[in-house]
């Protein structure tokens, strides 16, 4: 965490820490935070506007804009966390036992993961929510199935670069079994580049997640996860714009801290994009 | 030569890939297809028959097979919530989106390009660094979100757009060839029917681009910035070549050949993307009518959109990457 923050070098980039900071801890203590149920309807007092009572106002149910905020930000984010650690695992698997392998084993592979690139993950999921039935595991489902060969792909091409190098000759020349050689050499060295991409990766997934409970096949309403609150919210922006304004700025401003601190890392942690 | 060969065998491939999803997703996850497709107040003795006219007792690689006979012919299924074959809903939704999607794309390539340009010649000026938060910034808005907004503000604060539908009610009666209005009004000479299209299309248009726009302009500002380290630039300003000369005579053509590339991919996710944006602008289109699909349990019609999403984003990348191999010579030799 320290090392991160040493990492800033604008306010800029120390404002993005605070804030992922901050949306972090929400995540975690958000729901015991909350001064309302989030999910308690009282239609005596719909569409309230922000006030010392309720300092984001209420919904179109009379529900607590903030509460819903707070509790849904666990949804939204631990399902981004959730697909970007099961693709990262996986895509990190396939990546090395491509690079590993070699020859027609590797080509196939990445073949297939360009294939499997391509696809708009918008629509893969839609296909999926309809197979599956419309649910948050279902949208999480779909990105895993469409995210992962962006981690293979990346994954093989660090490693086949790590494989080159003079210090695996030695440890091949030592007998180093390849077990070993994946966790002591392979992983290590990777593990900047990959931490760079996933956090480059969230907000993206984090837009997919949302824009798909918005479009009603991710989280249902009435679940606060924050793309269902605007899709709930969106017959009252005439007269509640706090209901659609709120969740959006929050997934805006998560979305654009995690992007300035990938670019951070890039920065500091990838050597091929050092400044000249 | 080769190269062509290869590339398109490797379009196969992926239409293979995609044609094995879509049967998986229809055929195999959404449980029974017999009793998918008789419906949901069928008796057994009804969903046994479909099951035996079907061809569900065969093994699954046939079935697959004739799957993609079917697929071939052009025969997608018939959709339950229009009551009419796929095909035919689609040749009929496609055009206001690509429409949608095309227009999205010329705001993409009229900002990204100049602006990609210029951040790259400048690159860690204080005007490279502003750009690189905007973008930053549009890569972290949630299309419907900002879609929204814009309409609620432009279109309905401030009257300045129409807040929804393809035309206005006055020239709700006209209807062109192809579906594409903005080309069948000139088509027909009728100006203001143009206009408005246009007017309907701005608002989506715009919400549609941003995100795609912000990768765009980071994608083309990297390209461009490899051009700018290479020795024929240093040899053209060498040679006393001006700075205007150096960017756009040698850098631009070079530098957005291989960002043509990532535009080409951009195009499919932009169609994936209307899903976002068509409900909410009341738009017809493939993405709303996804949309439909998936609350009505429409299995085989949201699989056809999947499908003939894919089915663009090959397409547009193979024309895309075969204009890249013919704009460079160097591979050109190779191939």
């Amino acid at each position: 965490m320290s090392t991160l923050w040493t990492y800033a070098r604008s306010n800029i980039e120390r404002t993005a820490l605070i804030v992922a900071a901050l949306v972090i801890l929400m995540a975690l203590f958000g729901g015991l935070l909350a001064p309302f149920d989030p999910l308690k309807i009282d239609f005596r007092s719909k569409i309230l506007p922000p006030s010392p009572e309720h300092w984001l106002g209420t919904d179109g149910s009379g529900r607590d804009v903030l509460s819903r905020l707070l509790v849904g930000a666990q949804m939204t984010l631990a399902s981004t966390a959730v697909v970007l650690v099961v693709v990262a695992t996986f895509g990190c698997a396939v990546g090395i036992f491509s690079a590993l392998v070699g020859g027609a084993v590797d080509n196939m592979l990445m073949r297939l993961a360009d294939v499997w690139l391509g696809f708009p993950p918008l629509i893969l999921a839609l296909g999926f929510a309809a197979a599956l039935g419309a649910s948050l595991e279902a949208a999480i489902w779909a990105l895993i199935f469409s995210w992962w060969p962006n981690y293979a792909r990346l994954t093989r091409m660090v490693t086949v670069d790590i494989l080159s190098r003079k210090f695996i000759a030695s440890a091949d020349a030592l007998g180093v079994g390849t077990g070993a050689k994946i966790f002591r050499y392979i992983l290590p060295n990777a593990f900047d580049v990959l931490i760079v991409q996933v956090t480059l990766d969230i907000s993206a997934i984090m837009l997919a997640i949302s824009g798909l409970s918005f479009i009603g096949v991710g989280a249902q309403i009435p679940l606060p996860e924050w793309g269902a609150m605007i899709a709930d919210g969106r017959s009252y922006v005439a007269n509640g714009w706090w209901i659609v304004l709120a969740p959006g700025l929050m997934i805006f401003l998560t979305a654009f801290s995690f992007n300035i601190i990938g670019d951070m890392l890039r920065r500091e942690l990838d050597p091929t994009s050092r400044r000249r | 030569m080769t190269y062509a060969i290869q590339r398109i065998a490797f379009s196969i491939l992926s239409l293979f890939i995609l044609l094995l999803t879509t049967f998986l997703l229809s055929h195999v996850m959404a449980g029974d297809p017999a009793i998918v497709a008789a419906g949901p107040n069928a008796g057994a003795a009804k969903i046994e028959a479909l099951r035996q006219q079907m061809g569900l007792n065969d093994p699954i690689f046939i079935q697959f097979f004739i799957y993609c006979g079917s697929i071939l012919r052009g025969d997608l299924g018939t959709s339950w919530f229009t009551q009419q074959p796929i095909a035919q809903d689609l040749l009929r939704e496609l055009p206001p989106s690509l429409e949608l999607v095309l227009l999205a794309m010329l705001i993409n390539l009229a900002v990204s390009m100049p602006l990609g340009l210029i951040t790259a010649r400048y690159a860690h000026s204080k005007f490279d660094d502003m750009v690189r938060l905007v973008v930053m910034a549009g890569a972290g808005l949630p299309v419907f979100w900002i879609a929204i907004l814009l309409q609620q503000i432009v279109a309905g604060n401030w009257g300045l757009l129409p807040i929804a539908g393809r035309l206005s009610f006055a020239n709700r009666s006209f209807s062109g060839p192809t579906g594409f209005y903005l080309f069948d009004s000139l088509l027909a000479g009728n100006v203001s029917v143009f206009f408005d299209a246009l007017a309907h299309l701005l608002l989506p248009a715009i919400a549609l681009s941003l995100l795609f726009t912000a990768v765009g302009v980071r994608i083309t500002r990297t390209s461009m910035i490899n051009e700018f380290r290479k020795d024929y630039v240093t040899l053209a300003r060498a040679k006393g070549a001006g700075e205007a000369r150096v960017m756009f005579r040698h850098v631009f053509p070079n530098g957005a050949t291989p960002a043509l590339t990532v535009f080409g991919m951009q195009f499919g996710w932009m169609l994936g993307a209307t899903v976002l944006v068509e409900e909410i602008f009341g738009r017809p289109g493939i993405g709303r009518y996804a949309i439909k699909a998936v609350t009505q349990s429409d299995i085989h019609a949201v699989v056809a959109v999947v499908l003939i999403i894919g089915v663009v984003f090959l397409v547009a990348n193979l024309l895309v990457d075969i204009l890249v191999y013919a704009l460079s010579p160097r591979k050109q030799r190779a191939g």
